[in-house]
């Protein structure tokens, strides 16, 4: 049956996915040509100088790229779903509903880890190709609240679209910005060390909040 | 019970959402610009002034100590060593205090300013721990930046900036240098002001693997290494190095005991300040010089104090003033009684985000009991019997306002039990 629902939900996902890969790996090349660039027409010891003292990010670029991606997926996953009552039918599958909501979201949320692994692991290699590994593990801490940003997004997203309810759905909408408006406070370089394990421990709460709107959506509408 | 469980996590995070950002808002709807109290000696009077913000707008006073009033120029003429060059525009210069006489040349000869901020301090700030070390005798007009940059860890590595390559040669030479001056590697801590922007460049203060320190800079491209007498019973926390042309000191070393020592620039001896109340994780300092005085005046967001020394660092007096700034608002005191808790996520002292929890106490009561009232009212509107929503009365008995309106946002279920 596990394999079934997987395959299910890779269906509905592939070409947004797809789609995301390529859109991950390109803005990946573009910040490898743009930091390549960057050390050709400026001198390297300035360029350190600008990263390591002024604080610069000068790997923003992927910044809103996973909350992107996050809010992608969850729409590719359950907006169809959402139309002429056909989660109706999905929920009747013989499987516990909160087990069904968690399989459904955990696919979902795997396929969005493996892209911020991709990124994670292309701005670890970027930045060291320049830069020496304290500057790579840098801005791989410094990344850590946009890579969660996309975990809340998605979570936030399907919070939105499994809801019956209009005025619920806002609520989620709200909660889920707020959400990411915290995780974009920052101004330089690893400024969230102290407060990552907290806000991590915050967004793994949209893991059992999930399953609210399903539920509601099976006892109500 | 998942679904019970889906909504509690709902109204948690929902509750410490509402707690950081609603407060924000708080401070964007109601903050004033009140800034923090200007705070001098004049040796005119010699007695204490201040300048201060006391209202809306542009309602500045200028007073003194004892309370005297006075307009603004007048204020100035009692600084003259600040306003030396409104002095010199209105004619004052040269300045007579008693039997001294000072021009222009003799003021700027002896006007410095150092500070010290908690964020200056190296535990409140990340920090890539590389360095550049500059060298010390460019040879030209203006210090600029090498092509290497130091990793002070194991040994005293150097990478090469364009080619990002370890380079073994220099690092061998560095390390060496102050293996033979009596380093004991690992390095603990390097500390140094990174800019091309100073008077000139005095390198770095390393502190080894025993607590001992060091002085490093590079003189014609070769390590030049001094280890540096600290007195007994100073253990380093933090050095600021500020290099300036007077050539007099060479920055502030914050003892592990919270002692703050000045460092003299030619012999690294210590001056201890005598700064009562100073705390340095939350106030900042500045020290004032002048031709006839030192003053230190040091702050944290409610009182500021300042002490006033000879040339020698001894105190002569003493002035400490809560600020205008620290005034309660009424806004305030109102923000208390309406909700519970705050959770702060800037801390000003510090480069680091934080979730600070801050209780308003017992004053938070009033509005717990009004939140407690409606949400006994939301639950009847809604056709839940109290007794059914034990549990989400709880939430609101703890997170007062935060609690009620997570209540609203996600309400129980009719028939549910909380």
């Amino acid at each position: 049956m596990l394999g079934a629902i997987i395959l299910k939900e890779w269906l509905k996902i592939r070409w947004v996915w797809g789609a995301a890969l390529l859109v991950h790996l390109g803005m990946l090349v573009y910040l490898l040509l743009a930091m390549r660039h960057q050390f050709q027409v400026e001198h390297s010891e300035m360029i350190w100088y600008w990263a390591f003292e002024l604080r610069r990010l000068l790997y923003t670029q992927i910044q809103y790229l996973p909350a992107l991606t996050g809010a992608v997926i969850a729409a590719a996953q359950f907006g169809p779903e959402m139309l002429g009552g056909r989660f109706r039918l999905s929920l009747h599958l013989p499987v516990r509903g909160d087990l069904l909501v968690w399989s459904w979201v955990g696919f979902g949320a795997l396929m969005g880890g493996l892209l911020a692994l991709l990124d994670g692991a292309g701005l670890y290699w970027i930045i060291s190709t320049w830069f020496p590994h304290e500057a790579a593990e840098s801005a791989l801490l410094t990344a850590l609240p946009w890579l969660l940003g996309g975990w809340v997004a998605y979570f936030g997203t399907t919070l939105a679209l499994l809801e019956p309810s209009r005025a619920r759905r806002a609520v989620y909408a709200g909660l889920t910005l707020a959400f990411l408006a915290l995780l974009d406070q920052g101004h330089g370089y690893q400024e969230y060390d102290r407060i990552m394990p907290q806000l991590t421990g915050l967004a793994l709460l949209l893991l059992p909040a999930v399953i609210l709107p399903a539920h509601r959506y099976r006892h109500r509408s | 019970m998942t679904a019970r469980l889906a909504r509690w996590s709902l109204l948690l995070l929902t509750i410490l959402l509402l707690a950081i950002w609603i407060p924000q808002a708080k401070e964007l709807l109601f903050d004033d610009r009140f800034d923090k109290t200007q705070l001098f000696f004049s040796p005119v009077i010699e007695r204490f002034v201040y300048k201060e913000l006391i209202g809306e707008g542009h309602q500045f006073v200028y007073r003194d100590q004892d309370g005297t009033d006075y307009d603004r120029e007048s204020f100035e003429t009692l600084i003259p060593f600040i306003y030396y060059k409104n002095m010199e525009l209105w004619g004052r210069l040269p300045l007579v205090l008693g039997e001294h006489r000072f021009d222009k040349a003799a003021i700027v000869a002896e006007r410095q300013v150092m500070e010290f901020k908690p964020q200056d301090l190296s535990d409140q700030a990340p920090r890539i721990q590389l360095f550049p070390l500059l060298e010390s005798n460019p040879g030209r007009a203006r210090l600029r930046f090498p092509e290497d940059i130091m990793r002070a860890g194991e040994q005293l590595d150097f990478i090469d900036s364009d080619a990002n390559r370890f380079d073994p040669e220099l690092t061998r030479t560095f390390t060496q240098a102050l293996e033979q001056a009596g380093f004991r590697f690992p390095v603990r801590a390097a500390f140094g002001r990174v800019s091309i922007l100073k008077a000139f460049d005095a390198g770095y203060f390393l502190l080894d693997s025993r607590g001992s320190l060091f002085h490093l800079r590079r003189l014609d491209g070769a390590p030049e290494v001094a280890a540096v007498p600290i007195p007994e019973g100073i253990a380093v926390r933090d050095i600021k190095v500020t290099e300036n042309k007077r050539h007099e000191l060479i920055g502030f070393l914050l003892a592990e005991d919270g002692r703050l020592f000045l460092m003299t620039e030619r012999d690294h001896d210590l001056i201890a300040l005598d700064l009562p109340g100073y705390d340095p994780d939350r106030m900042e300092l500045k020290i004032l010089f002048n031709p006839l005085y030192r003053i230190a005046v040091y702050s944290d967001r409610e009182t500021i104090h300042a002490v006033v020394m000879d040339r020698d660092y001894h105190p002569i007096d003493r002035y400490a003033r809560r600020m205008a700034m620290a005034r309660e608002r009424p806004v305030d005191r109102v923000w208390e009684m309406l909700v519970p808790f705050d959770l702060n996520l800037h801390d000003p002292d510090s480069r680091y985000l934080s979730l600070d929890a801050r209780f308003h106490g017992l004053a938070a009561a009033i509005g717990v009991a009004a939140s407690l009232l409606l949400a006994l009212e939301i639950l009847r509107l809604r056709g839940i019997r109290p007794t059914r929503a034990r549990m989400d009365l709880l939430l609101v008995l703890f997170a007062g306002l935060y609690g009620l309106l997570a209540l609203i946002l996600i309400p129980p279920e009719r028939g549910d039990e909380t």
